[in-house]
């Protein structure tokens, strides 16, 4: 309690200094545009933004209206969660001086959300939630924006894909089952929670291509969710079910299926107990993030991408955060607007090379 | 015994103060919802979430049950009084509902809808209570293969919904299937039917079709009679009649069954189950033919049915952690949120919320039948209302409700369109009720085709080596047979006359 109080005040107090130095220094631009409605406010930071660029260190920025707060998907999502969420955890702490308002606009698997937020070119806000579909959608050229359009402002969490049997299924390992793929490909059907090419598919099928089997010889077989791939294994409707780590908690921890391959990096304890090792324990080099993160409108001023990422870390400090962390069952994985730049090209690069091999984009 | 031990535990945990406040809450900021058209329980228990964060998690659930089940039971108003479902689950309720509320009984199809409401929720909680942790197991038994004959099974209602023609019920029914298959297909991320443009990539709501066609369709109707105006509808009597009691009870029980069944299922839900219900009752009733002009027995059936399903979809999510619904979906998230892991160890870990949720559905179900009779004169009123009042505010609730889907101005135009679509049926003699059901299965029995043919590699086989979709489909022809066996016996014994 009392670390929570201290972390209050000092919320407040760099929140109090910080404005004060806003209103110290921040008056000439904002005169004239006293009513500020959000494009008036786009032009001063746009102004703001040129004249700071040679300091570096332009902390003294700050979030004047409340900010639109995008989730680009029905209610009850993962980007729903992410922002509801987020948006809790920053009013709870005070980490901003503005409100995070959630919304969502749903439709055509974000693109719809993604055009409204493109229509905010070089403003600071609405900022969105994004996670794979933000590369894999367009690629399959439902989209006509890309991940390249918008600024990545920060990655805060991943997931990883998990593979699951039935418990007295004869697959030990996931090499058993990309070895029978490779014996006969029909003899096996992977369900998964999304459509065809979009995550689950492309992890296995990444997987597969990285052991050796063509990655089109998967029999994917696509639910709607990683609920009802599950309860198709439970079944026995499938023979394997690639899902997120997440949503599985529950069937792992009962032992109603068994995971054989999970793939992260590094091991994880609770999947270890419960006998998977990580594709890279397996001998197959192959990691698969489901990452999510926030990012804003092209051309988002340098310094409100600077005061959101920070923000965001102060964000993932905090204990009112790693207690929603620790009952979503997330894995932290904070990185900033320039390293979530970079590993969004290194992840477009390599879901173009799976989805090539699979036949979905030529 | 044990179920009833456990039960007294839930009702410990319910009875609390503040878990009968919540209940209350609940169940009236449903029934509200409910029977505003197109605001649905999946709207209402995402607004939630924020509201429960930090709430026991008991107390949290037993509020978002009661916003659940209580639209669910609240939707019935406006589908009779207004032909525009409240909630998907009551379409098939404006079907009989509407008519009886135009021939001045509306009191009473509320309160039947009441009635009935409140005995299928009631049957679904005991079952919840007994059978769940077994149903868990017979609900995964249905795979691809299952829910495709399941579809087939139901799709040929429209045969029985079809009225008069059954050419034309057929045409509205293809109509149906295609809408159904508008958007971005799940298996090849091929867009169909979408005309190239961005805001049909999802394809087209349900509801959006619902309040198009029945709702906009008969205000549209309405419109263009200019001489009904004088006629003023009146509400009529609450009280049923001995020989109605003992006429809709049967369908009640049965429908209540099947609803609570048809919950069960992941994927299936309260829409499904009250068309089931419906078509199941307007085959076996004596006077089917009747079905679709006001007969009681056409909204006892559908509001058993749907209410049923609404506490049979709370089994999967809560014996095998797996949402089988948008509505549950959402509920799912918040369990989570409030760091519940639902599923097979949840009995164990958690039971206070689990038996609380059961018990305090008991409650939610008391309350509503006894916050919704006395309110029946008062929301009927409704009726009085001038008639260029009503319709204009048919036609703005619906566009609120549209709107609210998904916040899209483009779903505004396509109501209207559906609009326009129900006034040339009508206008026509095309049955509305086909078009909707093979909306509704269409596209979940086209997926699992494709689901199950994936998994078979190709092999039809597949549909009739499993017992369970073999079965559903010997039924599904001996509906489409049965019928024409026994005009063809009819015409014979005519001949013979």
């Amino acid at each position: 309690m009392r670390h929570l109080c201290k972390r209050f005040i000092y919320a407040a107090g760099v929140s109090g200094m910080s404005f004060a130095l806003l209103t110290a220094c921040g008056e000439p631009p904002d005169d004239p545009t006293e009513e500020n409605n959000n494009e008036a406010e786009a032009e001063s930071n746009a102004d703001g933004n040129q004249s700071n660029d040679t300091n570096e260190v332009a902390s003294d920025w700050e979030p004047e209206n409340d900010v639109d707060y995008i989730a680009p998907a029905d209610a009850g999502g993962g980007w729903d969660t992410l922002i509801r969420t987020t948006a809790q955890v920053i009013d709870e702490e005070d980490l901003a001086p503005v409100n995070f308002a959630p919304q969502n606009i749903p439709g055509s698997g974000g693109a719809i959300g993604w055009a409204e937020v493109a229509g905010h070119a070089g403003e600071p806000q609405p900022l969105f939630a994004a996670s794979p579909p933000i590369i894999l959608v367009p690629l399959t050229e439902t989209s006509q924006y890309d991940h390249t359009d918008f600024t990545p402002v920060a990655n805060l969490i991943t997931d990883y894909s998990i593979v699951l049997v039935q418990p007295d299924s004869e697959f030990e390992s996931v090499v058993d089952v990309f070895e029978a793929i490779e014996e006969d490909p029909q003899s096996v059907s992977v369900g998964g929670g999304s459509a065809a090419g979009s995550m689950d598919h492309i992890s296995m099928a990444g997987a597969a291509a990285e052991f050796g089997v063509n990655a089109a010889d998967v029999n994917y077989v696509p639910f709607s969710g990683g609920g009802e791939a599950m309860t198709n294994l439970l079944g026995g409707h499938v023979d394997v079910v690639i899902t997120g780590v997440g949503e599985s908690t529950g069937q792992v921890e009962s032992g109603e299926l068994r995971p054989i391959a999970y793939s992260s990096e590094e091991p994880i304890e609770v999947l270890a107990d419960a006998g998977a090792e990580t594709f890279i324990e397996q001998g197959i080099d192959y990691t698969f993030d489901i990452w999510r993160g926030i990012m804003g409108p092209p051309d988002m001023p340098q310094e409100a991408v600077q005061y959101y990422e920070n923000m965001y870390a102060d964000m993932m400090e905090t204990s009112t955060w790693e207690g929603q962390v620790e009952n979503l069952g997330w894995i932290n994985n904070y990185q900033n607007s320039e390293e979530f730049s970079e590993f969004l090209d290194e992840q477009f690069e390599l879901f173009e090379d799976v989805l090539t091999e699979i036949g979905l984009v030529e | 015994m044990d179920a009833f031990e456990n039960l007294l535990y839930g009702f410990e945990i319910a009875l609390q103060p503040e878990a009968l406040l919540f209940v209350l809450i609940g169940v009236v900021a449903g029934t509200v919802i409910g029977m505003l058209p197109g605001l649905g329980p999946i709207s209402a228990l995402a607004l939630m979430i924020p509201i429960t964060y930090g709430m026991d998690p008991a107390i949290g659930i037993i509020l978002m049950a009661g916003v659940y089940y209580g639209a669910i039971f609240g939707g019935s108003t406006s589908s009779i009084l207004l032909n525009a479902p409240g909630v998907a689950g009551t379409v098939a309720t404006s079907f009989d509902g509407y008519p009886l509320a135009k021939q001045g009984k509306a009191g009473k199809a509320l309160a039947i809808a009441a009635y009935s409401s409140f005995i299928g929720g009631t049957v679904s909680i005991v079952g919840l209570m007994f059978i769940a942790p077994l149903l868990g197991r017979v609900a995964v038994s249905f795979g691809p293969s299952e829910y495709f004959a399941l579809m087939v099974f139901g799709l040929t209602a429209v045969v029985s919904l079809s009225e008069k023609s059954l050419i034309k019920g057929l045409i509205a029914a293809v109509f149906g299937v295609m809408v159904s298959l508008m958007g971005m297909d799940l298996q090849t991320g091929t867009a169909r039917y979408t005309f190239g443009n961005i805001n049909l990539l999802d394809g087209i709501d349900f509801l959006i079709v619902a309040l198009g066609v029945f709702a906009l369709g008969e205000v549209f109707v309405l419109l263009k009679k200019r001489s009904g105006a004088a006629k003023q509808n009146s509400l009529g009597s609450l009280k049923l009649t001995k020989q109605e009691v003992r006429e809709i009870a049967p369908p009640i029980g049965r429908s209540s069954i099947l609803g609570f069944f048809t919950g069960v299922l992941p994927g299936a839900g309260a829409t499904i189950g009250s068309f089931l219900g419906y078509t199941m009752e307007k085959n076996i009733a004596k006077d089917g033919n009747t079905f679709g002009k006001g007969n009681i027995k056409g909204v006892a059936a559908p509001e058993a049915a749907n209410n049923a399903a609404s506490g049979g979809s709370f089994v999967p999510l809560l014996t095998l952690g797996v949402p089988g619904s948008g509505t549950t979906a959402v509920l799912l998230g918040a369990l989570l949120v409030m760091g519940i892991t639902p599923g097979p160890l949840m009995l164990e870990d958690r039971p206070d919320v689990f038996w609380g949720v059961i018990a305090s559905m008991y409650i939610g179900n008391i309350f509503l039948l006894i916050l919704n009779l006395p309110l029946i004169p008062l929301i009927s009123k409704i009726l009085n209302v001038p008639r260029a009042m009503l319709l204009s505010l048919i036609i703005v609730f619906c566009m609120i409700g549209v709107y609210g889907l998904s916040f899209n101005p483009f779903d505004l135009m396509l109501v209207l369109i559906f609009g326009l679509i129900g006034f040339a049926m009508r206008m026509y003699n095309f049955p509305a009720a086909p078009l909707i059901l093979a909306m509704i299965l269409g596209a979940i029995m086209e997926e699992n085709m494709r689901r199950a043919l994936q998994i078979s590699s190709g092999d039809w086989m597949i549909f009739v080596d499993k017992p369970i979709s073999l079965t559903l489909l010997i039924m599904a022809a001996l509906s489409l047979l049965i019928p024409l066996v026994i005009r063809v016996i009819k015409f014979i014994n005519r001949k013979k006359a």
